[in-house]
């Protein structure tokens, strides 16, 4: 019986953990598994006909992620095709300079954002669930959400190309090429992918929390695969490195939309800040494309060495060592701009750091495979190639950090090569690697092993045609992004080279891409475990059923299809947690972050269209500005709320309809969490910590100016208003105050208070935002930058006190209306936590703007 | 089932306490990494303001002392950092490198062993960081 006076989110599981080998050896009727199979099957049944396209699951929406980032790739290698051709003669016109800087802009930037890091997102959200044994992640519609948002963007993106209008000052969008740059090619690149940059943080969020809390119970830190500790270490680096280029892009569109002159010198502004805030992001990202990778090698080579991988500590270490050292590097990008040599220092020493850990995993798998008896299947040899690339771009890599090296290569086709061959090593093979390895998983069938064999040879040798020699045109003074070159400077042979190994590396994409869509009907069924793996995704079921596990397995070894012999006999007879959907509501559990205790049965979502509608509203907010139509973008950026409002309100944080469950086992688990138990609020918190990371980057911003001249803010200026701005950070706080007042009374049950400060609050809020908005109404942000920067960020708090506003109203209608109780508090606590760092976000701003100028 | 001690599987070490899941967090491996991004960030913005804004107002020699100072003190915490995880790997005690097994204690161990080699990885890092102080004397 549970006590109605405990708080839900309060109440503990009851019952036996771990189970015993005597319950686990206990069979499980015929006639129960039937019917416990009959309700799963029902409960994850994929919606049909044109419906199919609400589905959610990670299993669709994870295919469908997949194969649209690999269509934009296949785009961006066409663009790349297409200069080659240019190159091809000296003085060809084939191809006009203006689209040429169009092809290489987008060409770099489609690969990056399109296909890179949304390719890691994608890949993970279809195989993370079933490596950690769980139906599906934490918050389906938020995957496919950002899948549509992703899908929107990108098409409008590389749209852009057909009609001439794509950026075109290189994939780094320099500034002051690209704030002066006529027509819309720059605002489609920053509205454009800052859409995606929202997206890619949204999935990251969502692969976080998968990884913490969605884990088998049993299955502690140091049991879980490798793979789920990049997850981590990867979403955590895309939480703090998209999010200064958030801030870089917004402070872009405001200079292009309204002229504000962050990056214009003749007003003080800086294109350098541009530098530092793109590569903040831009040097993580390389580690963020590529310990992805390093994540599949992780999971092959245990496989093909038959045995389990040495050094796993250490490969832990290395994946969070990388991932802190590689923010340390940023600065190498910017070797060549007239920064103190001694501050140059710190980023070659990072620079040089930064090799140990990636050296040591490469280290780790050698010594695997040495150990092992290895078998040369296909994906062991794209490992392997991969391997070969990745070295020799390492040492060019060396070689470049080197800052007097690289003043004389700088911008010039060595680069070119450079970069290549770490893509290529660090990305392309290890990610084709993993389509060959996991295809068995995704789609129950084989690939060919002959067409496998072709596509490698084609691309590993195109690969080296193309780019070996261009380190040489490099040597030989070959500029980058240059539409043509004059004959006589010894590089014409070089570049027919490259291009006749472009084309064998098409041909070799070709191959593969064939082999992944050509029908397969007739295949006969694949054996289960094709490669004869450890790890829990090949526990799958063949022919495919739709509800993941058949049941969720207690975990207790690194490699339990090796070390746990009745394992998947059990799973398969629903001998294990979650046999049964008898509610037919999709469930998963959710355990503890450390030792993956059992603590919570979570209530996932199912089909929609709201989450559609949802994006596509996001997306015309984002879009719409391109084009300065502001009215449309704003209604579709409420309509987006709206979308989204209806999403949480119908389907999150309900009170359920009882608050413990039965999940097998001995073992009755809650189904309601609040607070830091419920995965709700972990991905609050994990999206407040990228969010405040942007707001970080705009407070570093304020100070970089007033390093970087000498007059910031410039002599005599009008300074905010001092008594709004503290009377405005006030009342801010005293909102704070009532959010997280409102939260403890409703708890104590004094429902009519909590009413009481809930609806007070957003009017403080809204005082504040108003006064914010007051003290700077005399300042024109055209005619500085130190204006323009108090602007920005009184716009940053009053964008967000608007979410506040929203979010306190959210509280007091589910109050009102009953979904929100005492008892049932998760929503309150969710919000409290926004309201924490809304609070800090205002007092550091109110200092900002009110007090810290004066003292500069 | 609040307490951690219901799912232990039994361990030579009979202590009940010591392997408890409250006490462990995976911020604590994090903490050598984030001092090196202290100590990073701190030299690299202490340098540009001073070369940028104060450097006819002191000598650069007062500030690298200063840094170097701060070095001194993050590298002493760093290894004591590396050192209480030592500790807590245990491997002279166990004889164990590797800690595969799904109980409490291997877990306990592992983060040690995690956490003392990042302990390693950014003493390192910090002592990289420091050279330029070194060598270079000038912001030119
Ligand atoms: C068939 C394969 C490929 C070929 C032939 C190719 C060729 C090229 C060429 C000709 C350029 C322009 C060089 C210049 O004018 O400066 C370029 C730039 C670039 N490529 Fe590729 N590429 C290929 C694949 C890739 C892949 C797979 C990636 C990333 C995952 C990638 C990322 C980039 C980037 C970031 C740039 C720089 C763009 C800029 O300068 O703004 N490329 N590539
Ligand atoms: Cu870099």
């Amino acid at each position: 019986m549970t006590d109605h006076r405990i708080p839900a989110g309060d109440l503990a599981p009851e019952g036996i953990y771990p189970p015993t080998e005597e319950m686990l050896r206990a069979p499980v009727p015929d006639a129960v598994q039937a019917r416990q199979k009959e309700n799963l099957r029902r409960a994850w049944k994929t919606p049909q006909g044109w419906r199919y396209w609400t589905a959610v699951n990670n299993s669709e929406v994870g295919v469908w992620y997949t194969m649209t980032a690999f269509v934009f790739m296949l785009i961006a290698g066409v663009m790349a095709l297409l200069m080659r051709l240019q190159l091809w003669v000296p003085e060809n016109d084939l191809i006009s300079a203006d689209l040429f800087n169009q092809l290489f802009t987008m060409h770099g930037s489609a690969m990056m954002f399109l296909f890179a890091v949304p390719m890691f997102e994608a890949i993970s959200i279809l195989i993370l669930p079933a490596f950690l044994g769980a139906r599906d992640m934490p918050f389906p519609r938020l995957s496919a959400y950002g899948y549509w948002a992703f899908l929107i963007g990108g098409i409008f993106v590389i749209g852009s190309i057909l009609f001439s209008a794509a950026p075109k000052a290189g994939w780094f969008m320099y500034p002051p090429l690209a704030t002066l740059e006529p027509g819309i090619g720059s605002d489609i690149w920053l509205l454009g992918l800052s859409f995606i940059e929202v997206a890619s943080i949204a999935a990251a969020v969502e692969l976080i929390v998968g990884a913490l809390k969605c884990r088998p119970p049993g299955m502690r830190v140091n049991v879980m695969p490798l793979y789920a500790w990049y997850v981590l270490v990867v979403g955590g680096m895309i939480l703090f490195a998209f999010p200064p280029l958030i801030a870089g892009d917004f402070l872009f569109e405001l200079e292009r939309s309204f002229d504000w002159p962050f990056f214009d010198h003749t007003r003080g502004g800086d294109p350098m800040l541009w530098q530092h805030l793109f590569w903040i992001f831009g040097h993580p990202e390389v580690y963020i494309i590529f310990l992805p990778s390093i994540a599949i090698a992780a999971m092959v080579v245990p496989t093909v060495a038959r045995r389990p991988i040495l050094g796993y500590s250490w490969i832990v270490l290395s994946a969070v060592g990388t991932g802190f050292l590689s923010f340390g590097l940023w600065v190498h990008h910017m070797f060549t701009t007239g920064l103190p040599n001694i501050s140059l220092g710190f980023f070659s020493a990072a620079s040089e750091a930064v090799v140990i850990p990636t050296g040591i995993q490469l280290f780790a798998f050698v010594a695997t495979l040495i150990a092992g008896r290895v078998k040369m299947t296909l994906p062991m040899l794209w490992i392997a190639g991969a391997l070969a690339i990745f070295t020799a771009g390492g040492l060019t890599g060396v070689m470049v950090a080197i800052a007097p090296f690289d003043w004389q290569v700088h911008d010039t086709y060595f680069i070119v090569a450079h970069l290549h061959y770490t893509l290529f090593g660090g990305m392309i093979f290890p990610v084709i690697a993993g389509v060959y390895y996991f295809f068995p998983f995704f789609r129950k069938k084989m690939l060919s092993e002959r067409l496998g064999r072709w596509s490698f040879w084609l691309i590993f040798t195109g690969f080296n045609i193309t780019f070996l020699p261009m380190h040489l045109t490099g040597l030989l003074g070959m500029p980058r992004r240059v539409y043509t070159y004059p004959q006589g400077l010894g590089i014409d042979w070089l570049n027919q080279i490259s291009t006749v190994g472009a084309f064998i590396v098409a041909a070799g994409f070709a191959v593969f891409a064939w082999d992944i869509v050509r029908p397969k009907k007739n295949q006969p069924q694949i054996a289960r475990n094709p490669w004869g793996a450890g790890t829990l995704e090949w526990s799958h079921e063949i022919p495919e059923t739709k509800w993941g596990v058949r049941s969720i397995p207690h975990i207790t070894t690194r490699y339990p299809l090796w070390d746990q012999p009745d394992l998947v006999a059990r799973m398969d007879a629903g001998r294990y947690y979650l046999p049964d959907a008898e509610e037919g509501l999709r469930e998963t559990i959710v355990t503890s972050v450390i030792d993956a205790r059992p603590i919570q049965v979570q209530r996932v979502t199912g089909p929609a269209y709201v989450t559609i509608l949802a994006a596509g509203f996001t997306g015309g907010a984002f879009i719409f500005p391109t084009f300065h139509l502001y009215p449309p973008a704003i209604i579709c950026a409420a309509f987006a709320v709206v979308s989204i409002l209806y999403w949480l309100w119908t389907t999150t944080a309900r009170p359920p309809e009882k608050d413990m469950k039965d999940v097998g086992l001995g073992l009755s688990l809650p189904t309601y969490a609040a607070g830091p138990q419920a995965v709700g609020w972990w991905a609050v918190w994990i999206t407040m910590l990228g969010d405040a990371t942007a707001f970080a980057s705009l407070v570093f911003g304020v100070f970089f100016y007033w390093t970087s001249s000498t007059a910031f803010p410039p002599p005599g200026a009008a300074h905010a208003s001092g008594s709004l701005v503290a009377l405005a950070t006030a009342a801010l706080a005293l909102s704070w105050a009532l959010t997280r007042g409102a939260r403890g009374l409703n708890r104590a049950g004094r429902v009519g208070l909590a009413r009481g400060a809930l609806a007070l609050a957003p009017l403080l809020t809204l005082s504040g935002m108003g006064g914010f908005i007051l003290s700077v109404i005399d300042l024109d942000p055209t005619s500085h930058v130190y204006p323009a920067m108090m602007w920005a960020l009184m716009v940053w708090i009053v964008a967000h006190g608007i979410v506040g506003t929203i979010m306190q109203l959210y509280c007091l209608a589910g109050s009102i209306f009953g979904k929100l109780t005492p008892r049932y508090d998760a929503d309150l606590w969710n919000v409290t936590l926004f309201w924490h760092f809304l609070g800090l976000t205002a007092l550091v701003t109110g200092a900002m703007i009110g007090l810290v100028p004066r003292l500069m | 089932m609040r307490d951690s001690d219901h799912d232990r599987q039994p361990h030579p070490r009979g202590d009940a306490h010591e392997f408890a899941e409250e006490r462990e967090s995976l911020w604590r491996i994090t903490l050598a990494p984030t001092i090196w991004a202290f100590h990073f960030v701190i030299s690299y913005a202490a340098v540009s303001v001073y070369c940028f804004r104060y450097d006819h107002l002191a000598a650069m020699g007062t500030l690298r002392a200063a840094l170097i100072a701060m070095t001194a003190l993050m590298l002493a915490a760093i290894a004591w950092i590396g050192w209480r995880a030592f500790q807590r790997w245990d491997v002279r005690g166990t004889g164990e490198f590797s800690n595969p097994e799904g109980n409490a204690e291997d877990r306990h161990q592992f983060l040690g062993h995690a956490g003392f080699l990042l302990a390693l990885i950014s003493f390192i890092g910090v002592v990289y960081d420091t050279l330029p102080l070194i060598v270079l004397a000038s912001c030119r």
